[in-house]
């Protein structure tokens, strides 16, 4: 009877691999059929190729495709705001206050997009009100987060908030990869609208206001 | 005897029937959860105060029971007319979003809320779970095989005593053939064979190209629990590309330095462990963050670019691994699904706010995507042309059977959601 004995013996044991065997964290991704189908040979971004094809500095481009997705210098995007020159130092910061919005009025929509923009680049410090008390500061993990609703900030002029907001300041880091230019300054009007209405405010804050009113509110 | 069977057909039906019950009700408390995490969850928690207040049991505590169901869906309305309104607004001090959800989604959602349990989060409870299911795969396993021994034996049993009858009544029968060459058992267990084999295969033909639950160990530790879930950090914070393009984009590590330029430390509320059970050095993954963006922690300034490659010295790209990739012949957008779709990341990346490492949620198929067309609904206008999208004002044939009530809503299907050349071009 030993054939029996081997059948038996394989038999519990692959029931027990097949139970036991299929716990665990799965670490690799599977197998994949006409790999050719399923990845591209062009260019993706987060492509698995990235690495080992791509490089966006100019030293090892010799053996690499060079790509860098920045801009060609000079060149700007159609509708695209002008870019902001000012160097990032004291004399730039200071100089910024000189620096006028280009934008108009925001209109409702806009107001709303910028409402929505704050509640998720700036609202985790800020908070939603713009008064120091997001889910960062209040839980301490950031500290010295700046209470736009305050008079220093009231005072603070367009172009310098716009400044900050560019290269960043004490313990903010910079939002210009994160945001456009059109969206920074449609910011800077949506903190406006936040803040206690000034002495002399200009019609460009007065309508937003007006505009954001409703939103601000929201979530 | 005829009595006994009526009986047995009662209790047979009646069996049926709450096991139906029982099924239908774990769905329904799914429903609720899905439907709270994705609306309620950023502000409220089932059984803790945050944002708002701790949902349990909030249908006793507010004026009459159905007030709840009012409020969801006239936040604005009823902040200028509700005396208990006006309460919440001064206690909590920020406005609630108002929100559009049938009286059954709010049921099952407040449902859900009343039923939660809190989990334990000590690294044992979450292993346990599926230990649990496992062992009870090893019982059944084991049950098939001692039912299958008895069997062996009853079958033995029965060989030997019909030779025993056979000798006692003087039949002469051939010698016996071992079962092992017996054709009918051979025939069973090539049959046997067959379909288990079938099916694994089947399975397995079926799995390729799919990598559900894949969960690849990243260059740094980093806890979607700890950022999105903890400090409820907005996903479009990091992965901006989702309401913009085709990709929902890793964040370069600037990104990463906007925040962690001050936080230099991981001092928990959550406790971080690898899939063994040993702890994560929050501290140490922080640190290995500053080596990648060329940042100088103790004089907290980036290095200098001496060798002029416009980067900070030693700074380099993370090199994350990839987890959701959908083959090349399938065309997806983030932008059309976030953006226009309003669809929420965890519909389909599931709850990345509870994941300390990051895995596959859905299998990413084909009958997944097919499935969310036919059952989402698009932001049509309602009947009297106001709200939703006005792109979809050029469906004039459903703005007509909406009006005259042949159809309530118009799902992604009815608008060409299920088209071959929609995805696949």
């Amino acid at each position: 009877m030993k054939l029996k004995k081997i059948i038996w013996v394989t038999a519990v044991a692959a029931t027990v691999v097949a139970t036991v065997g299929s716990c665990g964290v799965k670490r690799e991704p599977g197998t994949i059929y006409m790999p050719d189908m399923a990845y591209s040979r062009a260019y993706e971004t987060n492509a698995l190729l990235d690495s080992s094809m791509f490089t966006s500095s100019e030293p090892a481009a010799g053996h690499k495709i060079f790509y860098n997705r920045r801009p060609v210098p000079g060149t700007m995007e159609r509708g695209e705001i002008a870019a902001y020159t000012l160097p990032n130092d004291s004399v730039g910061y200071r100089m910024s206050a000189g620096v006028v919005n280009p934008l108009g009025p925001l209109s409702k929509q806009d107001s709303a997009e910028a409402a929505r923009l704050f509640n998720i680049n700036c609202a985790i410090c800020h908070g939603a009100k713009g008064a120091a008390n997001g889910p960062l500061a209040t839980s301490g993990k950031i500290g010295g987060v700046a209470n736009l609703t305050l008079d220093m900030y009231v005072k603070m002029a367009d172009g310098t908030m716009y400044h900050s907001i560019h290269y960043g300041k004490n313990n903010m880091g910079s939002y210009a990869s994160q945001l456009s230019r059109k969206q920074r300054w449609q910011l800077v009007q949506y903190i406006r609208a936040l803040q206690p209405k000034p002495a002399a405010a200009t019609p460009v804050m007065a309508s937003a206001k007006t505009d954001t009113a409703a939103t601000a509110a929201k979530k | 005897m005829s009595c006994f069977r009526k009986n047995f057909n009662k209790v047979l039906a009646s069996l049926l029937f709450t096991a139906f019950l029982s099924l239908s009700s774990s769905v329904f408390a799914a429903d609720g959860k899905a439907l709270f995490q994705a609306n309620c969850a950023n502000c409220h928690k089932p059984d803790k105060d945050y944002t708002g207040p701790a949902l349990q049991g909030v249908r006793e505590r507010t004026p009459d029971p159905e007030w709840a169901y009012r409020w969801i869906n006239n936040v604005n309305t009823m902040l200028e007319t509700d005396a208990y309104a006006k309460g919440l607004l001064a206690k909590w001090k920020s406005k609630m979003t108002q929100f559009n959800l049938k009286k059954e989604e709010i049921k099952d959602i407040l449902d859900y809320v009343d039923a939660y349990k809190p989990e334990t989060t000590d690294g044992k409870s979450v292993t346990g779970k599926p230990a649990a299911e496992d062992s009870n795969y090893l019982l059944y396993g084991l049950l098939t095989i001692i039912l299958a021994i008895v069997a062996f034996i009853l079958l033995q049993v029965n060989s030997n005593l019909r030779k025993l009858t056979d000798d006692k009544e003087g039949v002469r029968r051939g010698e016996p053939v071992p079962f092992y060459r017996d054709k009918t058992y051979l025939m069973m267990g090539v049959l046997a064979l067959f379909f288990t084999g079938g099916y694994f295969l089947v399975q397995w033909g079926i799995g390729l190209g799919r990598s559900k639950d894949y969960q690849p160990e990243q260059p740094i530790y980093y806890s979607h629990k700890v950022h999105a879930g903890t400090n409820q950090i907005a996903c479009l914070y990091c992965h901006g590309g989702a309401q913009d393009s085709k990709h929902a984009n890793i964040p370069s590590v600037n990104v990463c330095m906007n925040c962690h330029m001050a936080v230099n430390k991981y001092e928990g509320p959550d406790v971080l462990t690898h899939e063994d059970g040993s702890a994560v050095n929050g501290t140490a993954e922080i640190q290995k963050l500053y080596a990648y963006a060329g940042w100088d922690p103790v004089n907290k300034k980036y290095n200098d670019d001496k060798d002029g490659d416009g980067q900070p010295d030693g700074a380099k790209p993370i090199e994350w691994v990839r987890i959701h990739n959908l083959p090349d012949h399938v065309y997806f957008n983030h932008s059309q699904h976030v953006k226009v779709g309003k669809q929420q990341c965890q519909t389909c990346h599931g709850n990345i706010q509870q994941m300390g490492e990051v895995k596959q949620f859905s299998d990413l198929s084909m009958g997944w995507c097919i499935n969310c067309h036919r059952e989402s609904k698009v932001d049509f206008p309602d009947t009297a042309g106001t709200g939703g999208n006005k792109y979809y004002n050029i469906y004039e044939k459903f703005h007509r059977d909406m009006k005259a009530g042949k159809i309530d809503s118009v799902t992604v299907e009815k608008i060409g959601g299920l088209e071959c050349q929609k995805c696949h071009y």
